[in-house]
Parts: structure tokens; sequence; C-alpha cells
């Protein structure tokens, strides 16, 4: 990959990192799921940066566009108008919360970068921006599995699902960029089924229930 | 070790598409006539019944049946999950004809509940059927995760809160659990992506079969990390320790058909995706043996604790589940044929008894109204077959002779202690014990046990269940009876399928290993 390339993956790379922290913490459900789609924006132009000028990586980001930027944000707002809006106050405080996402996000991330040689010992994986992109991508995995255990709206548990989805794409993307079979996988294992009937389970558990929040689902430990 | 011949066949093409296709057709038919639905389940299960058995027949003469460029591949493993699927289907639907009725009398749109029940009950069955036929590890994951979505909607079918708790926590859980995997199938095949292409020339990368060819010159490190997703992954759909959360909610809430299916097949499933992806890897890396024996022996000491203290018949059951699937990955994690064949023989055990069980308990809240083990008793006496029925199940899931599970958990010990896990030969013969009091104490208190006062008045005039209900759950009691009488019956397809997982482990990729 050529220094411009390169230059843009980085860059991208940032972005993408500081949409995966706002979507972790904003409380307004809607510009959750807009920073959502940034987040998915950017996963998408790194596909095809990662892929440049290959059919298939831009068939990869086609479907990409199509299902994680236009598809499930849309999914997501026509579920939002019967749910409420703001999320519940997270199991861990809100500014703890923040304060532990940016020093895990912080740590995992130098702490991957400087020892993806000996975790991922390919010559791919020890340039950049391939280093920097898989540190990026285990960090985001680990911010989406934070996302579903901490957070207590289902919808938000919902992002945290597609934010584990995104990091798993990006570790693909940044380990195999050259080949058809990557994207053949990328386009295979979008979760857009799984999110969809999540979202209907949500509907119908605040239809049923009356709420989302999933530490009022307390039914079973009775 | 001899290869089984490979030839072209639509079979395992037909062994998924016939109970998506009869599925779609009956939730398309939502407003017709009631009946016909069941019809349409059963109609389309004994097709595939059929088709499993003329499967499982090509390959114990020796075929390995494959379809488009390999990517279908159904030896004896396959040929042995689609047979049980096949078998406790159609019963299941049988089961369910006289069942479902009863739970949807107060409900105004029974009709399109009907076409949803047996709708997504034949689209889960094909789902599975697609699972254990294919030979992409892509496609393994996607049929796995279109399994959670079909039965999803079947845990939720009494659309009461409980019920709509356990099918959000079984959905959202499992599908955390197989983005884990997906993480770890993304790491394999980079893994494998990465090597040489001198290594890797004619291969196709997505192939189970062809990955399973450059596992000895994957990166260690890369190796250990993709195996602890996958476990991960895989572990949650197969409900071990401590993955198994949803596990209990689901099936306690799910209608006891599902609960049947829940237990016999799906969680199967997840331990079929386990032996087909991490015994690609298990010759070259002991550290996985331990993993798994360490999870393993942990899920079933926590699960029979959590079942002894169960008053729900049906977590008391789903805990138990727990405690089983531990035996059943233990065995297949030890990477010997006596490991292997005690672990695909007790998960054959394990799907007919826990069906049966589960059946069972279903006829109990059908002819009493409760699963509240303080609130049943002396049942034997208005439930002679119901009763008989359950304690074959409690027997034969203790490991009691002479059933089959005696035989399936004796082999597991002695294979533990062979391969030189003392420490989980141990806890395996003391869970055991563990659930023979369990199911005794149950299925005594049950059955023979002193009812409440108040109770007496409750159970007034209960009977025995509608024929094909108890027919059901005879012709699974045989079947338990009968693999205990004659293990042998199973000998070819376990011998088959354990020599299937075998060839892998042995063959050209860890030679000299």
């Amino acid at each position: 990959m050529g220094p411009s390339l390169s230059g843009a993956v980085v860059t991208l790379m940032v972005i993408h990192l500081l949409a995966s922290m706002v979507v972790a913490e904003m409380k307004n459900l809607r510009s959750a799921v807009w920073a959502l789609v940034i987040q998915s924006l950017t996963l998408c132009c790194v596909i095809l940066l990662f892929g440049w000028g290959e059919p298939w990586m831009i068939a990869w980001f086609a479907c990409g566009l199509a299902t994680k930027v236009f598809f499930l944000p849309w999914l997501f707002f026509r579920t939002m108008r019967i749910l409420p809006q703001r999320e519940e106050n997270p199991m861990v405080g809100t500014w703890v919360s923040f304060a532990v996402v940016v020093v895990s996000v912080l740590i995992i991330y130098q702490l991957l970068h400087t020892y993806l040689a000996t975790l991922v010992p390919t010559a791919s994986a020890a340039a950049e921006p391939t280093r920097s992109s898989l540190a990026m991508a285990f960090t985001v995995f680990v911010l989406g599995l934070y996302v579903c255990i901490v957070r207590r709206d289902m919808i938000k548990v919902i992002i945290g699902i597609l934010l584990l989805e995104n990091g798993a794409h990006l570790a693909l993307i940044s380990l195999v960029p050259a080949r058809p079979e990557t994207a053949m996988i990328g386009i295979l294992t979008n979760v857009v089924l799984s999110a969809w009937v999540l979202l209907y389970f949500g509907q119908v558990t605040y239809r049923v229930i009356g709420t989302t929040d999933t530490l009022k689902l307390s039914e079973l430990r009775r | 070790m001899t290869q089984p011949i490979a030839r072209e066949s639509f079979l395992p093409l037909m062994a998924f598409l016939i109970p998506i296709v009869f599925g779609a057709i009956s939730l398309l038919l939502r407003k017709s006539y009631p009946r016909l639905h069941a019809w349409l389940a059963l109609t389309g299960l004994g097709l595939t019944a059929i088709v499993s058995f003329r499967i499982f027949s090509m390959v114990t003469h020796g075929w390995t049946l494959t379809m488009w460029g390999g990517n279908l591949y159904v030896d004896g493993l396959s040929a042995l999950m689609l047979v049980l699927s096949g078998v406790i289907g159609f019963l299941v639907v049988i089961y369910s004809m006289p069942f479902i009725p009863t739970r949807l009398l107060d409900v105004r749109n029974s009709s399109r509940r009907l076409s949803t029940y047996y709708g997504q009950l034949l689209i889960f069955l094909g789902m599975m059927n697609w699972t254990c036929s294919t030979n992409n590890i892509v496609m393994l994951y996607l049929s796995l995760e279109l399994t959670t979505l079909a039965t999803a909607f079947l845990v939720i079918f009494y659309q009461k809160r409980a019920s709509i708790e356990a099918g959000y926590k079984y959905l959202m859980l499992v599908t955390v659990g197989i983005l884990c995997a997906l993480m770890g199938i993304a790491l394999i095949y980079a893994a494998a992506a990465g090597l040489p292409k001198t290594q890797t020339m004619g291969l196709n990368l997505l192939l189970i079969s062809d990955l399973a060819k450059t596992a000895s010159k994957m990166a260690p490190s890369l190796v250990l990390l993709a195996n602890a997703f996958l476990i991960a992954g895989f572990g949650t759909k197969a409900g071990l320790v401590p993955f198994h959360a949803w596990l209990p909610d689901a099936h306690a809430e799910a209608p006891e058909p599902v609960s049947a299916l829940l237990s016999g097949i799906v969680i199967k499933v997840g331990a079929y995706a386990l032996a087909r992806t991490i015994t690609i890897f298990s010759p070259g890396y002991n550290a996985i043996v331990i993993f798994v024996a360490i999870i393993a022996s942990a899920s079933m000491l926590f699960g029979i604790l959590m079942a002894l203290v169960q008053d729900d018949l049906k977590r008391m059951l789903a805990y138990s589940s727990v405690s089983q699937i531990g035996y059943i990955v233990e065995g297949l994690g030890l990477g010997t044929y006596l490991g292997i064949y005690g672990g695909l023989f007790h998960l054959i055990n394990h799907t007919l008894i826990k069906a049966l069980l589960f059946l069972s308990v279903g006829a109990i809240v059908y002819t009493a109204g409760t699963r509240k083990i303080s609130e049943l008793g002396g049942l034997g006496r208005r439930a002679p077959k119901t009763a008989a029925c359950f304690f074959v199940g409690a027997l034969a899931i203790g490991g009691l002779p002479p059933f089959g599970a005696f035989m399936s958990k004796l082999t597991l010990f002695i294979a533990a202690a062979d391969r030189g896990l003392m420490w989980a030969a141990v806890i395996a013969v003391f869970t055991g014990l563990l659930t023979v009091a369990c199911f005794v104490r149950a299925a005594y208190r049950i059955f023979w046990g002193e009812l409440a006062p108040n109770r007496e008045i409750v159970l007034d005039g209960v009977g025995e269940v509608p024929k094909r209900m108890w027919g059901a759950m005879a012709v699974i009691a045989v079947l338990v009876l009968f693999l205990g009488v004659y293990p042998r019956a199973a000998y070819p397809l376990l011998d088959s399928a354990t020599r299937c997982i075998l060839n892998v482990l042995g063959g050209p990729a860890w030679a000299g290993r």
C-alpha cells in the first residue's frame, strides 16, 4: 500500500475509534446511531482502501454501505419511533464509564500495537497501516463487549453487537486484504438479520413489558 | 487409516432444503386451516427423516457425500447429527399435535401462532441440517446464526413476559457468542492465508477439510488465540460454563416440545461446531485439550449442583443439560478414539434422554398444570405411562445400567483416565452420582410422593395424556432402552463418525507429530 493510501487509512482509523467511543458513551440513542453511521462509513472506506482496485473489495464496500450505513440505521430509527429516545443510566456511572472507556482504549491499543508481532507473526501485520488497523480492530471488539455487558438499554446492547461485528470485519480486512474469499466472508457474515430480529424483540418487549431497560427484565430472577 | 470414498450426491442438499421449503409454506399459509400446519410439518420431517436414513446407509457403507465442489460434505459425523435431528424432530411434531393447541385455547389468532410454531420449527431443523452438512467455515457460522434466529421465535412462542425475557436473553447472548466465533474464524482464515503459496496451492481456505491440511503450519500464537475465540463462541451455543447464562431461561420458558429440541439438538449443534473446528488443532496443542477439559469439567459440576437446588422441573432439566454437555465436549476434546467415541455416544444418548424428559415434563404440565416439584406428588397413579417414561429418562440420565448412558459415561471415564486426566475422570464420576441423586429424588417426589392437601382438589380428575403424546414418549423410551441393551446397534455410525474426526487428527497435517 502506498504512503498516501496508508495515511488515509490511519486518518480513517482515528475517526473510526473516536466514533466508536461516542457510540459507546452517547446516551441519546439517535445520536449514538448517527455516530454508528460514521463508524461504519469509516470501516467501509478502510475496506475499499485496503483492497484498492480489487472488484471483490468494491463489492464488499458496496454491501457494507448498503447494510451498515443505510439499512441498519434506518431500522434503528424506525424502531426508535416507538421506544424511549434516551437510555437509562448504565450500570457504571457516566463519568466513570467514560474514564473506563478512554483508559481501556488507550491501554488495549498500546499493548496490541507493541506486541502484535508476537500475536500475529505475519510480515503484513508487522507493517503499517495493518499494525494500527489490527490493534484498532481488537480495541473496537473489546469496546463492543463492554457495551453489551455494561449498558442497560436493549437498543444500546444491539449497537454494541454491531461494534463487535465491525471489530471482527476490521480484523479480517487488516489481516487478509488481497483475497476474494475475504470479501465473501465479510459480505456473508453481516449481522443484518440478527440485528433486525433483535430490534423486533425490542419492540415486542416494550409492547408487552413496557420497558427496554434490561435490568427491569427481572421476571426470571424471581 | 482408510479414507471413505467421496461421491457427488444431491442428498445433502435435500436434507436441509426439504424442511426449509415446508417451513416457508407453513409460514406463508398463516390464515389457513390450523391442522394443516401440523400435517405439513409431519410430511416435511417425514421426508427429511427418509433422506437422513438414506444418507446414514450410504455413509456406513464407506461413502462420503459431497456437492458444490466440497462445500457440502456429509461424512459419519454429519450423518449422525442428521439422523438424530430427523428422528427427534419427527417425534416432537407428533407430540406437538395435541399439546400445542391446548396452549392456545385462549388465544385469538391461533392459526397464525400455529403457522409460526411449525414454520419456525421446520426452518430451524432445516438450518440445523445445513450446519451439519456444510464443509464451509463461513456457512457453518451463518447456519448457526440462522438456527439461533429460528429458535428464538420458538422460545417467545407463549408471548408472555417471562418467555419474551428468555427469548431476548437467548438471542442476545448467543449472537454475542457467535460473533466471538466470527473473530476466531477470521483469525484461522488469516493464519492459513498467511502461509506461503506453495503450502496452500490447490486448497480452498474456506473449506474446513482444506484448513485441516494446513493446521500444523499455522502460527501457534494465532492458533491459540483463534481457538480461545472459537471455544467462547461455539461454547456459548453449546451452553458450556461460563457461557451458559441463556440456557436455563430459554429451556424453562419455551414450550416443552421446543425445550426438547433446544436441549436435544440446539446445544448439540454447538458441540458439533466445536468438534469440526477445535479438533483440527488439538493434536498439536495440548493446551487446547487441557483448556477444553477444564471448561467441560466446570460445566459438569456447576450444572448438576444448580440442578439439585431447582424446584422448577424444566430449569432442573436445563441445568442438567449444562452438566451433560460437559461430558460430550470433554470426550470430543480428548482427541483419542475412546474419548471421541464416548463423547459421540453420549451425544446420542443425551439427545434421546433429554428429549424424553422434556416431553415427560410437558405431559406433567398438560395433566397437572404445574411444573413445580413442590406442588406435585402421587402422579404415578394418575398418569402411569408418563411416570414410566419419566423414570426411564431419570435412570438413564444418571448413567445407570441397563441404559446407554451407562456405557457412554463409562467410556468417557476410561478415556479421560487413559489420557492422563485423572482429575477430570473423578469429576465426571462424582457428577454422575449427583445426577442420579437429583433425578431419582425428583421422580420419586413427583410420582410417588405425598401431595399437599390443597393440591388434592386441584389434581382430582387428572389423568393420562393423549395417545400421540405418550406414544412419542414411549418410542423414545424404547430407543433409550434399546441403545443400553444393544449398544452395538449404534457402532457403525459412531465408528464412522469417530474415524472422520480421527482422520483429521491423524491426517497428513499432523503426520510425524
